[in-house]
C-alpha cells in the first residue's frame, strides 16, 4: 500500500473506461481465496499476509469463466513469482480437469498498486491478458437494507496499455462480473452454508424455493418502486431500464407455447406415474405383510396343519402382486425403455 | 434472504473488529509438532472405532463435488489433505487425481502415484502441510458405501498409512435430492470382527453391486460427516447467496437429472420383478415358521435354552436380510424415487405459476388445484 502513496499515476483508469469482458465467477475461486487467506492469516499471525494464487477457467473469445485456482508459490524476495512451481502445477491441472486454461491471478489488497503491476508483467507469459481479481479483506459494509448494496469484496481488473506522454504503461480496468454455478456446485455451497444440515425433506426444499422466490419477489419490488416513483415524478427518468423494464414485462407468460407446455404436461405426468407406482408397491407390500400375518393366524388355529393351503395363498397373492406391478410397468411402457422388464 | 444477510454482516463486522482468531477459524491452524508426536503415538492403532467424525471444510467438499459432477458417467478420484484432531479426521482440502474409470481401476494406481507425490510436495512449498489423510471417489448413481475393491484399497492405506479415511461421494444423487450425498468410511482390521457382525464372512462375489455392498458391509463402518468453514467463507457465502438465488429457480433437478431417473426406475422394475418371483417361494414361509420352529422344538424339549434362542435369534436374522433384499426395500426405493419427482416438480410448477400465468388469469384456481395434490403426495 505504501507504492501507492509515492506513486503518482493510479494504476486503474477512471470507471469511464469500461471493459467489454464478460466475467462469470465461480463460488469456488471465492472461497478458495478465502481460505487460502484464513490459513496464510493463522500461519504469519498477522492479519494482511501476502496472498497469491492463478486463476483457472475458459475463455472464448470476450468471455471468460473462473471456475478454479491454486496457490502460487514466492522466491525469496516476495516480489518474484516462481515460475517453475507455476508451470508444474499448470500442468498437474491440465492433466485432471483439461479443459481448464490459466486465465490470471489473485490477490488479496484493497486496491490495486504499482507493485501488482509488477506482478502482472511476470504472468504475461502464459496468458496475453492475464486478469487479476483482487479480494478486499477489509471492506466495510454500509449496514443498510438496500439490497443492491450488499455485494461481494471483489474486484476483477483487465490488464490493458496505457500511452500518455509518449510512453506506454500497464494500467487495470474494472471489469464487471457475474456469479455462475453448476447445479452440482450449487448444491454443494448451498450445503456447506448450511453447516451440512439440512435433510431431504419437504421442509428443506420449500425452504429453499421459498427463500428464492422471496428473493425475486423483492427485486421485483424494487422495480415496481421505482416505476411508481417514476410516474410519480419523484425519481430520474432512465430510459435504458425502463426499457428493460418493459422488455422484462413482454417476455411474460414464458412458457405460452404449446410444445412447452405439453412438454411440461409429460414431465409432470411421468413424476404423478412414478408417485403411483411408489403407492402401489406399498399396497402390495403392506397386502403381502397382511397375508403372512393371516396366514400365521391361521396355521396356529388349524394347529399344525399341512402347509399346503399356506403355500396355495402365497402363490395367489404373489400373482396378484406380479400383476399389479407389471400393470404399473405397462404404464411407463412408452417410454420404451421399460418394455424389456416385461 | 435478509436475515441470512444481516447474520453475514454481522459476523463479517464481529471477525474485521477482533483482532485474534475467531474460535471458528482455529481449525485451520496446523501444528506439525503437535502432528508429528500424534502421529508417533498413533492412538487409532489400538481402537478400531477410534475415528469418530470426518470434518470437511467446504472449499475441500465443494471441490469434491465438482470434480466427481465433472467425470459423470465414470468414477473418478482424488486425495484429501488434513489432519487427526481428537478422534475427528479433518480435511482442510483435496485434489483431484488423474484416473479416471469404471470400478475395477478406480484405485490407488501406480500411474497416480507420481502426481501424487509431486503434488503434496508442492503443497508445502504453498504453506499447505497438511498431508495426505484421505482419499475420495464417486459412485454416480449407486449410492455412497464400500465395494470389495474400496475395501482393500482402503485397508491397505490403513496399514501403511495410517491415519486414512475413504470417502465416496454420489454425484447424481447429489443432484437428485438437492443435497450432496456423501459418505466417509474407514475399514475395520483383517484380525477384527465387529460386535453386531455374526457370522458373516468374507466371499468374494462380485456379481451386481447389491451383492458387492452385502458381502463387505461388515467390514467398514461409516463416520459422521460435518461440514466446516471459516468465518470469511460464511461471510462470503452469506454474500453469495445474493447472487446465486436465481440459479435455484432456473436449474431443473427433473431435466438435468433425466437419465439418473429413467436408471432408477429401470432398477426399480428389476428389483420388482425379483421381488415377484421370490415372494411365493423364499418369502412365504419366513414369518410363519418362526414361530411354527420354535414351538416345535418346545414341544420336544430336547435342545437346551440356549439353543433355542440361537436358533431364534438366526431365524430372526434371516428374516431380517430377507426384508432388506426384496420387496421393502422395493418401497423404500420407490419412495425415494417419487419423492425426489415430486420435489423437483413442486419447482417446476412453482415456476409455471409465476412466470407464465397472469393473475387475472381464471386458471389460477386450478393452479392451486395443482399445487394441493402435488403437496398431498409429496
Amino acid at each position: 500500500m505504501s507504492a501507492m502513496d509515492t506513486d503518482e499515476l493510479p494504476v486503474v483508469l477512471p470507471p469511464t473506461h469500461t471493459s467489454g469482458l464478460s466475467l462469470s465467477l465461480h463460488p469456488l475461486p471465492i472461497l478458495n481465496i478465502s481460505e487460502h487467506l484464513t490459513r496464510l492469516r493463522l500461519q504469519t499471525n498477522s492479519s494482511l499476509p501476502f496472498a497469491l494464487g492463478a486463476l483457472l477457467g475458459t475463455q472464448n473469445g470476450r468471455e471468460v469463466e473462473i471456475v478454479n485456482t491454486f496457490e502460487l508459490a514466492v522466491g525469496e524476495d516476495g516480489a518474484t513469482v516462481d515460475q517453475a512451481f507455476l508451470i508444474d502445477r499448470k500442468e498437474q491441472y491440465k492433466q485432471v480437469f483439461p479443459s481448464l486454461e490459466f486465465i490470471g491471478w489473485y490477490t488479496v489488497a484493497s486496491r490495486p498498486t504499482a507493485q501488482h503491476i509488477a506482478l502482472h508483467e511476470q504472468f504475461t507469459a502464459y496468458s496475453s491478458t492475464p486478469l487479476l481479481l483482487l479480494l478486499q479483506p477489509s471492506t466495510v459494509f454500509a449496514a443498510s437494507s438496500d439490497l443492491t448494496a450488499q455485494t461481494l469484496p471483489i474486484k476483477a481488473y483487465e490488464p490493458t496499455i496505457e500511452i500518455r506522454d509518449r510512453k506506454t504503461r500497464s494500467v487495470f480496468i474494472e471489469a464487471p462480473f457475474t456469479v455462475e454455478t453448476g447445479e452440482a456446485e450449487r448444491i454443494a455451497v448451498d450445503w456447506a452454508a448450511k453447516g451440512g444440515e439440512g435433510d431431504n425433506s419437504l421442509e428443506s426444499h420449500l425452504n429453499s424455493q421459498r427463500a428464492a422466490v422471496k428473493m425475486l419477489h423483492d427485486r421485483i419490488m424494487l422495480l415496481a418502486k421505482y416505476v411508481t416513483d417514476v410516474l410519480a415524478d419523484q425519481a430520474v427518468k432512465d430510459h435504458a431500464t425502463l426499457r428493460s423494464i418493459s422488455a422484462l414485462i413482454a417476455s411474460l407468460p414464458a412458457s405460452e407455447h404449446r410444445d412447452f407446455r405439453d412438454e411440461f404436461d409429460t414431465e409432470y405426468e411421468d413424476v404423478q406415474l412414478t408417485a403411483y407406482l411408489a403407492t402401489l408397491t406399498k399396497s402390495a407390500s403392506v397386502l403381502n405383510d397382511l397375508v403372512d400375518k393371516h396366514l400365521v393366524l391361521t396355521a396356529t388355529r388349524e394347529d399344525r396343519g399341512p402347509s399346503a393351503p399356506r403355500r396355495r395363498g402365497m402363490g395367489g397373492m404373489g400373482m396378484g402382486m406380479g400383476m399389479m406391478s407389471m400393470g404399473v410397468m405397462g404404464m411407463m411402457g412408452r417410454h420404451g425403455d421399460w418394455d424389456r422388464f416385461h | 434472504m435478509a436475515s441470512s444477510s444481516s447474520t453475514a454482516f454481522k459476523t463479517f463486522s464481529l471477525t474485521n473488529d477482533v483482532v485474534e482468531v475467531s474460535p471458528q477459524d482455529e481449525i485451520y491452524r496446523f501444528d506439525p509438532e503437535a502432528n508429528r508426536t500424534l502421529n508417533r503415538e498413533q492412538p487409532w492403532a489400538r481402537d478400531p472405532h477410534y475415528f469418530k467424525v470426518c470434518k470437511i471444510s467446504a472449499v475441500a467438499l465443494i471441490k469434491m463435488v465438482i470434480h466427481a459432477r465433472s467425470g459423470v458417467p465414470h468414477e473418478i478420484m482424488g486425495l484429501m489433505q488434513g489432519k487427526v484432531m481428537d478422534r475427528a479426521l479433518v480435511i482442510v482440502d483435496s485434489f483431484a487425481l488423474p484416473v479416471q474409470g469404471t470400478e475395477t481401476r478406480v484405485n490407488a494406481a501406480n500411474e497416480a502415484n507420481e502426481y501424487m507425490v509431486q503434488y503434496i510436495q508442492g503443497s508445502e512449498r504453498v504453506s499447505r502441510q497438511e498431508n495426505a489423510v484421505g482419499w475420495y471417489h464417486s459412485h454416480p448413481g449407486y449410492g455412497c458405501w464400500l465395494s470389495g475393491i474400496d475395501v482393500n484399497t482402503q485397508m491397505t492405506n490403513q496399514k501403511f498409512q495410517d491415519p486414512f479415511v475413504a470417502v465416496v461421494i454420489d454425484p447424481n444423487r447429489t443432484i437428485s435430492a438437492g443435497k450432496v450425498d456423501i459418505g466417509a468410511f474407514r475399514t475395520y482390521p483383517e484380525s477384527y470382527t465387529p460386535p453386531d457382525a455374526g457370522s458373516s464372512e468374507y466371499q468374494s462375489i462380485p456379481l451386481n453391486k447389491i451383492e458387492d455392498f452385502g458381502v463387505h458391509a461388515n467390514q467398514y463402518y461409516p463416520l459422521e460427516v460435518q461440514v466446516f468453514k471459516s468465518s470469511l467463507d460464511s461471510e462470503l457465502l452469506g454474500l453469495l447467496w445474493n447472487k446465486y438465488w436465481v440459479n435455484t429457480l432456473s436449474q431443473s433437478a427433473l431435466i438435468s437429472n433425466r437419465a439418473y431417473a429413467a436408471s432408477q426406475l429401470a432398477d426399480l422394475a428389476q428389483k420388482l420383478t425379483k421381488a415377484q418371483t421370490a415372494i411365493s417361494s423364499t418369502k412365504a414361509p419366513a414369518p410363519s415358521l418362526k414361530d411354527d420352529k420354535q414351538a416345535r422344538v418346545c414341544h420336544s424339549c430336547q435342545l437346551s435354552c440356549d439353543d433355542i434362542l440361537t436358533v431364534f435369534d438366526i431365524q430372526k436374522e434371516e428374516k431380517k436380510k430377507e426384508d432388506q433384499n426384496q420387496l421393502l426395500k422395493s418401497v423404500r426405493d420407490s419412495d425415494k424415487i417419487a419423492s425426489e419427482g415430486q420435489h423437483g416438480l413442486i419447482a417446476q410448477v412453482l415456476k409455471d405459476v409465476i412466470f407464465s400465468m397472469r393473475p387475472q388469469d381464471a386458471a389460477r384456481s386450478e393452479v392451486s388445484e395443482i399445487m394441493d395434490t402435488t403437496m398431498a403426495i409429496g
